[in-house]
C-alpha cells in the first residue's frame, strides 16, 4: 500500500529543512522507499490546497491527503502516528 | 508628548481604545503627569499606527502582540513575521471558502423556490431547511 505524506511549509524554512529529512527517514524505514510518496508542498504555490487540508499553521503534515500534524513531530512521536495509521 | 486624547484624535481612535491597548499590553504611555494623566511619546504614535495597520490587514490583539515581540526579539528573523502573515492568509482564505460554502447553499435553496404567495406550509426552502435539520439531528 502507498503511503502519500505530504510536508506544507513556507518557502525558506531553515528550521524544517534538516527535521523533515529525518521524518522522510522515519516513513520510509516503516512503509519502504518504494511504498513512499513524500511530496514537499510551497504553501504560496499551492495555497488553496492547503486551505483545503485546513493547514492554519506550518509546517504541517498530511498524511494520505488528511491533515494529521500541524507542527513537525519529534521522530518517535511520528513513528507511533505513522504505525497507528498503518494498523488500521 | 501627547495627551491621551490628542493621540486619539490622530489615530481616529478613541481614548477607551487606548486605555484597552494598555490594559492588553500593546501601548504604554511614556509618562503620566503629576495628576495622573497618560503622556504618550511619537513612539508610542507609530506603535498605535502600526496596531491600527496590523487590525486592518485582519491580524487580532493577540496576533499584533505576537507581531510586535518579534520586532523587538533580536533572534527573530523576517522568515517568522513572513510566516504569521501566511498564516494569517490560510485562516482568512478557509474563513472566505467557508462564507462561498454557505452562499452556494443559499443559492441552492433561492433557486429551489419560486417565490409567489404560496403558503409557508408549502414553502420549498422551510421543507429544504426542515429536511437537512432532521438529517443533522440524527
Amino acid at each position: 500500500m502507498k503511503v502519500k505524506i505530504e510536508v506544507i511549509a513556507a518557502p525558506g524554512c531553515k528550521n524544517c529543512a534538516a527535521k523533515q529529512s529525518e521524518l522522510r527517514d522515519v516513513a520510509a524505514s516503516l512503509f519502504g522507499e518504494d511504498n513512499l510518496i513524500w511530496r514537499e508542498v510551497n504553501v504560496l504555490d499551492e495555497l488553496d490546497y492547503a486551505v483545503a487540508l485546513g493547514v492554519l499553521s506550518m509546517p504541517a503534515i498530511a498524511v494520505n491527503g488528511e491533515l494529521r500534524f500541524s507542527s513537525l513531530p519529534t521522530r518517535d512521536h511520528f513513528r507511533a502516528a505513522l504505525r497507528a495509521l498503518g494498523s488500521r | 508628548m501627547h495627551t491621551i486624547g490628542k493621540v486619539a484624535r490622530m489615530a481616529g481612535v478613541s481614548a477607551d481604545t487606548l486605555r484597552y491597548y494598555e490594559t492588553e499590553g500593546l501601548l504604554a504611555p511614556a509618562s503620566k503627569t503629576t495628576a495622573g494623566y497618560r503622556l504618550y511619546d511619537n513612539d508610542a504614535v507609530r506603535r498605535l499606527r502600526f496596531v491600527k495597520h496590523a487590525k486592518a490587514c485582519g491580524f487580532t490583539l493577540s496576533d499584533i502582540k505576537e507581531l510586535l515581540a518579534l520586532k523587538r526579539k533580536d533572534s527573530a528573523c523576517c522568515e517568522d513575521v513572513r510566516s504569521l502573515v501566511i498564516e494569517k492568509k490560510l485562516l482568512i482564505e478557509g474563513k472566505l471558502e467557508a462564507l462561498r460554502a454557505m452562499s452556494r447553499a443559499l443559492d441552492g435553496l433561492i433557486h429551489s423556490c419560486e417565490g409567489g404567495r404560496n403558503p409557508t406550509d408549502d414553502c420549498p426552502i422551510l421543507g429544504a431547511l426542515d429536511v437537512s435539520l432532521r438529517e443533522a439531528s440524527r
